[in-house]
């Protein structure tokens, strides 16, 4: 069941772009290279840059380190970081290739459509837990609809997930008629309000979700056969497993992190609102950033879960420190950049 | 199947059927005819010549300038994401070039200046550090917003006044020559161009090697990098007459306008893949799909299907035709 790759054009998009991996002779250099280890030295770079950022902004804006505003990047990162967990979790599944591999790009759209969803179903009169559900629902429906496209009928991810996106904010536009639909219900205010020591439950709900997450990708045999599957699927489909579900898995689960981080989405804007699909490329981003924050250079949520609160810091150390935001864009972009330029580096050298 | 008489002796299966390689090619021309016949009995004047002179002009023109610098990136194997920084760009120094009273050349050299400035980011990142087209375009498609956000403060339009522009500007947007209008020679002259140099030239030849297998054809002596360095600047300026065009017909520079025509021009050129023998992108199959995306729209809107529904409609399609193309690759092995 060994697919030889790359024999005649197959249509997939070729992300390896690596033409001379093969090529290249092995060069000193490299192996004293793979002795110092460039992923350890990379992680522990990454990690000294958070927490170099974290010290200029401390220095920098007085109340940067405060509990109060700690707090308040945790409430801002949460839906950021729900996002970014789901396409993390594609990612681990689908493997470290952006293209061929995983990605799920409807997950802002998602969230946009589930958002309208919640909304639109408590404006009906509806009470809470139906508004739940259906939110829920609607990020399942999405997760299915990506897995058929995907694993199904095997359309590559980045333009099934593409298409799934523009469907979903299709609806969403249906539903909302451009509009912000407000929702008010006790279940929200609860969410929105504060939890123990007047720290807000976003927050507490982002850690959850991530401890959650960590410990069901991380530590159990899901997680590890998720990683087999991504790693290598060959020896993965001969060791028996099913790779297919595994895959169809990830993208349920994104499609569901999508509807979670939706009713979180409510929460904090009381109701649903226009572009959020503009959260994509931060989601992203923070995915992708989160492979530096790793030992093994690859996904993992606790990674994720450093690099939404890094870009989260960041974000907020712009705005006390009165740096327009309109940088912000640009520094994710160039963080994008850097974390690929030196992941690439260092596996390639390691290889 | 009775027409075709070396499969007579021995019926054939289903799978077999599709399996000869025209049967599915030619789902995206079937698509193509029942969505006409559909919108030409639903579509209250859907049938007429100005209903098609104004789906040409206003539905076709600019995507299909965006996708034919798509379909050339896409047959290298790479993607890129940030075509709307480069319309954007484009577009934005354009019009700030005519909004100070600058000449034609200067203005146009400037607004083009602005995309390939785009491209040759993408070039340097793809061709010289090697990084991946997918991460190295979203990355300058991130840094395209904060420079527009930067230069515009926050996003503010820019309007020109109407009563005091050139008539040449007038003209790249609305004039017409020969009775059709200049956008659409334009786009036919890119067409051509893009045609001939796909698949006329010792450079089309190496874009495809590269996309079907970039090893092979670094071993045998193509430029790999240079060539997708390339592809990447040709791409960036094609944006950029894209967004000449685009200003010069809205008169405004509108901050992050360019991301509309993304999706459309992959969807286009991967429903055209399906036309090609060998399932890889090709400038008159993506020419075709978004003929087919603009009917679409335009007839979606004169059944009387409003914007929000429209968008749902043709990404359902998109999604079919995508699944058939990818159906059959998969059937054709």
């Amino acid at each position: 069941m060994i697919e030889s790759k790359n024999q005649g054009y197959s249509g997939e998009i070729n992300v390896d772009h690596d033409w001379r991996r093969s090529v290249a002779p092995t060069r000193r250099f490299s192996v004293i290279w793979r002795r110092i280890n460039g992923g350890v030295l990379l992680r522990a770079g990454s990690l000294m840059g958070f927490a170099l950022v974290i010290a200029y902004f401390a220095l920098a804006a007085p109340g940067f380190l405060s509990v109060g505003n700690i707090a308040n990047v945790l409430e801002q990162s949460a839906i950021l970081g729900v996002l970014s967990f789901g396409l993390t979790i594609v990612m681990i599944a689908g493997g470290s290739n952006v293209i061929t591999g995983g990605i799920d790009l409807s997950i802002a759209n998602n969230l946009g459509l589930s958002a309208a969803v919640y909304a639109a179903t408590l404006k009906i009169g509806q009470p809470d837990l139906v508004a739940l559900g259906l939110t829920l629902g609607t990020g399942l429906a999405v997760g299915i609809l990506n897995a058929i496209a995907v694993v199904g009928i095997g359309i590559l991810p980045l333009i099934a997930t593409l298409t799934v996106a523009n469907i979903c904010a299709g609806f969403e536009l249906v539903i909302t008629q451009n509009t912000v639909l407000q929702a008010n219900s006790p279940f929200l205010t609860v969410l929105a309000g504060n939890g123990p020591f007047g720290i807000s439950t976003l927050a507490y709900l982002l850690l959850m979700v991530a401890i959650v997450l960590i410990v069901a990708i991380e530590f159990t045999p899901f997680g590890l056969r998720l990683y087999a599957v991504g790693g290598f699927r060959d020896a993965a489909l001969a060791s028996g497993l099913s790779v297919n579900g595994y895959v169809a898995a990830s993208y349920i689960l994104s499609g569901i992190c999508g509807s979670i981080g939706a009713v979180l989405s409510v929460a904090l804007l009381s109701g649903s609102s226009t572009g959020s699909g503009d959260m994509l490329l931060s989601a992203v981003v923070t995915a992708l950033l989160g492979v530096v924050f790793s030992r093994r250079l690859v996904p993992t949520i606790s990674g994720s879960l450093l690099s939404v609160l890094f870009i989260g810091f960041l974000i907020n150390g712009f705005q006390l420190t009165n740096i327009s935001s309109y940088w912000v864009n640009g520094v994710e972009g160039l963080l994008i950049l850097f974390a690929v330029a030196t992941t690439s580096l260092v596996r390639r050298t390691e290889a | 199947m009775n027409s075709d008489p070396s499969s007579a002796a021995v019926p054939e299966t289903i799978v077999q059927w599709l399996r000869r390689s025209s049967s599915l090619r030619y789902t995206v021309v079937l698509a193509f005819l029942l969505v006409f016949a559909f919108l030409s009995v639903k579509a209250p004047g859907f049938l007429t010549v100005s209903n098609f002179a104004n789906i040409l002009l206003n539905n076709f023109t600019i995507l299909a300038i965006v996708a034919l610098g798509m379909t050339l990136v896409l047959s290298t194997g790479g993607i890129d994401l940030s075509v709307g920084t480069g319309i954007d760009l484009s577009s934005l120094v354009f019009i700030s070039l005519v909004s100070v009273h600058q000449s034609l050349p200067v203005a146009i050299g400037g607004g083009l200046l602005g995309a390939v400035a785009t491209g040759g980011f993408n070039a340097f990142l793809i061709g010289a550090l090697r990084i991946v087209p997918f991460l190295a375009t979203l990355g300058t498609l991130f840094i395209g917003e904060s420079v527009q956000q930067l230069a515009t403060n926050g996003g503010q339009p820019i309007y020109l006044i109407t009563g005091t522009l050139p008539s040449w500007f007038i003209y790249i947007g609305h004039g017409s020559l020969f009775g059709v209008p200049f956008p659409l020679w334009l786009a036919v002259a890119l067409m051509v161009a893009y045609y001939l140099l796909t698949e006329r030239t010792a450079f089309g030849r190496n874009t495809v090697a590269l996309g079907a297998n970039p090893s092979v054809a670094w071993y045998s002596g193509a430029r790999v990098r240079l060539t997708s360095a390339i592809v990447y600047l040709l791409s960036a300026a094609t944006c950029g007459v894209a967004g000449i065009v685009l200003s010069a017909t809205i008169k405004a520079y509108v901050p992050l306008s360019g991301n509309a025509y993304l999706l459309d021009a992959i969807g286009a050129t991967f429903i055209g893949t399906t036309l090609h023998p060998e399932g890889r992108p090709s400038v008159i199959g993506t020419m075709l799909g978004v003929l087919l995306l603009s009917i679409v729209t335009n007839g979606l809107l004169l059944i009387g299907w409003n914007f929000y529904w429209q968008q749902v409609g043709t990404g359902v399609l998109i999604f079919f035709v995508l699944a058939m193309s990818f159906i059959g690759r998969r059937l054709r092995g």
